[in-house]
């Protein structure tokens, strides 16, 4: 019988036991808890251990009271402390100190500093019929951009920008469209080396490859990159200093920038990753001022201009000096996000005889964040001389005038939905006029 | 034999039970979610300038409740609707009487410095003395947003993160984190 008790007690138990395993291995975060159940267990045996050595401590006492023929009653009783055990509460003390720091390593542990972190945005759309983008009829793969910043040391910056994109015949490219390593010389002073956006208006640097980031569904035309049809340089191969240093309440934005010259191949803007081997160098700069308080708090004024001789593969080849200058404004709150950009152009003719030529671009866009969504209206309009080479070789170097309306909505925090309405007029290599449809779905992660 | 086997189950029963008791205390160790989220007041990152440059440390606020977002001047989403969520809690307090400081650390220390969370803090009339704008170094920055779980990363002058806040109680001991939109953070209260 009592054999038999005895068995049941210590099966009891053992079910006790799995039982109490079982629960301690349903945590509701699986890393998380196995990181405080260790910090449990050192505890734990940590506690173990100063019993056990309290315990020794007590047996060597006796055994000397012992040995020197004191009488039992002059032993120290357990937990009592005397001169000879002063170095036990210190011990103890030291133990705990030394507890307290491993649970605040452990916790400040948690900034991981390796590996580099990879982040992107991807998106994909479908639209209606168009005479000019077949990349945007029917069912499209858009981008998948990633996005790399290295850590490097405290005032070390580097960036990466990949993205792979499908072509208008289906291929799948992937282009470096930023790959840019800096360094921060002062507070408001980063100088950049590399391929990076060209600092001029306000999309061009504001609102890059991943299009969630980005309010509409997509950038004004003639501003969009130079393999979706844009006819200004987006990115520029060279040096960069930018800084907003502040100055009164508000900030002054600057950028000065030079780099290779681009050209044009086949109808499209190049940006001469691979080197410059004609010396023809682009040279840029941008100046602005954003207003932080008082009425127009969110209001940033600023002009641009670059200057770059820029060659074709024409047959013969021509040459451009293209002077490109203008301005922006951005009224950029809680409630509103309203741009308004302009380029004039005064290009020069270096290997004929047409002289100069003027044209210009721009557009208005207002946009208001509501608690659904963000609506917006754009209005686009170029006129550019076809007389001038450099936009006379462009592909896209046509004028028109468009008119959209759009809307975003967040599905959630990483992922967006776009759709936009737009009318387009081509105006003089031909008289197009077409309406497009488009929805987008855009995320980051 | 019989005192032997007496023995022996003496011990075997003695560790089952210090086995079962482990075991108990490492299953309500997981029960109850300790991880990350364990962390107390004084093991974050103390080195921090409030919008007016001076020093302040996180343990210094300890004695009543903190209440902690993560912000970036430039956020036009996200935020704003932490923000006003932040405020809401100040009114909830305020109406049962009880206090708390309200930390707002900066994402993104290159562009928000002290006096950029000055100049927010005017245009968002948020000057109550309870509130705190806080800039850190970029490492401190980033380890305290680790430490807390506000994951980010920044994408030029954009941040993306999400939305959370993180209350710690008068002791600096972990209370909980919510997503502020969500509206369930009566209950860390």
């Amino acid at each position: 019988m009592r054999r038999f008790s005895i068995n049941r007690l210590t099966s009891r138990l053992g079910a006790a036991l799995l039982l109490g395993l079982l629960i301690g291995t349903v945590p509701a975060r699986a890393l998380c808890a196995e990181r405080a159940a260790t910090l449990e267990e050192l505890q734990q045996k940590l506690d173990q251990s100063l019993k056990a050595i309290q315990e020794l401590t007590e047996r060597v006492r006796e055994l000397e009271a012992r040995q020197s023929g004191a009488a039992a009653g002059a032993a120290p009783a357990a937990g009592e402390s005397s001169a000879p055990s002063a170095p036990e509460p210190t011990r103890l003390e030291a133990v705990e100190q030394q507890l307290e720091q491993l649970e605040t390593a452990n916790a400040s542990r948690a900034n991981d500093e390796t590996g580099m972190p990879l982040h992107g945005f991807a998106d994909v759309g479908v639209g209606t019929h168009n005479p000019i983008n077949p990349d945007l009829e029917g069912f499209f793969v858009g981008n998948l951009d990633f996005y790399l910043t290295p850590r490097l040391s405290d005032r070390g910056r580097a960036l990466f920008e990949m993205n792979t994109e499908v072509g208008a015949e289906g291929a799948v490219g992937v282009d470096l469209e930023r790959a840019q390593i800096g360094y921060q010389l002062a507070d408001q002073a980063t100088l950049w080396l590399g391929r990076f956006h060209s600092p001029y208006g306000y999309v061009n640097t504001a609102l890059h490859h991943g299009a969630w980031v980005n309010n509409s569904l997509r950038r004004p035309g003639f501003l969009q990159f130079e393999d979706s049809g844009g006819i200004v340089p987006a990115h520029t191969v060279g040096l960069w200093i930018t800084g907003a240093p502040r100055v009164g309440s508000g900030k002054v934005q600057y950028d000065a920038y030079v780099g290779n010259s681009q050209q044009i191949i086949d109808g499209v803007l190049d940006m001469r990753n691979a080197g410059n081997a004609h010396g023809n160098l682009i040279v840029g700069g941008r100046l602005g001022y954003l207003f932080n308080a008082g009425a127009v708090e969110g209001l940033t004024l600023g002009v641009h201009a670059f200057n770059a001789r820029i060659g074709d593969n024409a047959v013969p080849a021509n040459m451009t000096r293209v002077f490109s200058y203008g301005g922006y404004a951005v009224y950029d709150t809680e409630q509103w996000e309203n741009i308004a950009e302009v380029y004039l152009f005064d290009d020069e003719d270096l290997s004929g005889t047409s002289g100069t030529h003027h044209s210009h671009a721009g557009f208005v866009q207002l946009g208001y964040h509501a608690s659904w969504g963000v609506p917006y209206a754009r209005y686009e309009l170029t006129s550019l001389d076809q007389a001038d080479n450099y936009f006379a070789a462009q592909t896209s170097g046509f004028s028109y005038h468009r008119s959209a309306l759009g809307l975003r909505f967040d599905l959630s925090a990483d992922a967006a939905v776009k759709l936009e309405l737009a009318d387009t007029q081509l105006t003089d290599r031909s008289r197009i006029q077409y309406t497009q449809g488009l929805m987008q779905y855009a995320i980051r992660f | 034999m019989i005192p032997g086997s007496h023995k022996s189950l003496c011990w075997r029963t003695q560790f089952l039970c210090a086995a079962l008791l482990g075991a108990g205390l490492l299953g309500a160790g997981g029960a109850s979610g300790r991880n990350d989220d364990a962390v107390r007041l004084d093991q974050l990152p103390q080195q921090w300038r409030d919008d007016r440059g001076t020093p302040l440390a996180l343990t210094a606020l300890l004695g009543q409740r903190v209440v902690i977002a993560m912000a970036y001047t430039r956020c036009r989403t996200i935020c704003p609707a932490t923000i006003a969520e932040l405020k809401r809690m100040q009114r909830t307090l305020d109406e049962r009487g009880e206090a708390a400081s309200f930390v707002i650390v900066g994402f993104d220390p290159d562009s928000d410095d002290p006096a950029s969370w000055r100049q927010y803090r005017i245009n968002h009339q948020l000057d109550r003395s309870n509130w705190h704008f806080l800039t850190g170094s970029r490492q401190e920055t980033r380890q305290f947003a680790h430490q807390l779980g506000f994951d980010f990363w920044t994408y030029d002058t954009h941040v993306m993160h999400e939305p959370r806040l993180v209350v710690f109680d008068a002791q600096g001991r972990w209370r909980g984190a919510v997503n502020p939109s969500s509206g369930n953070w009566p209950a860390l209260l």
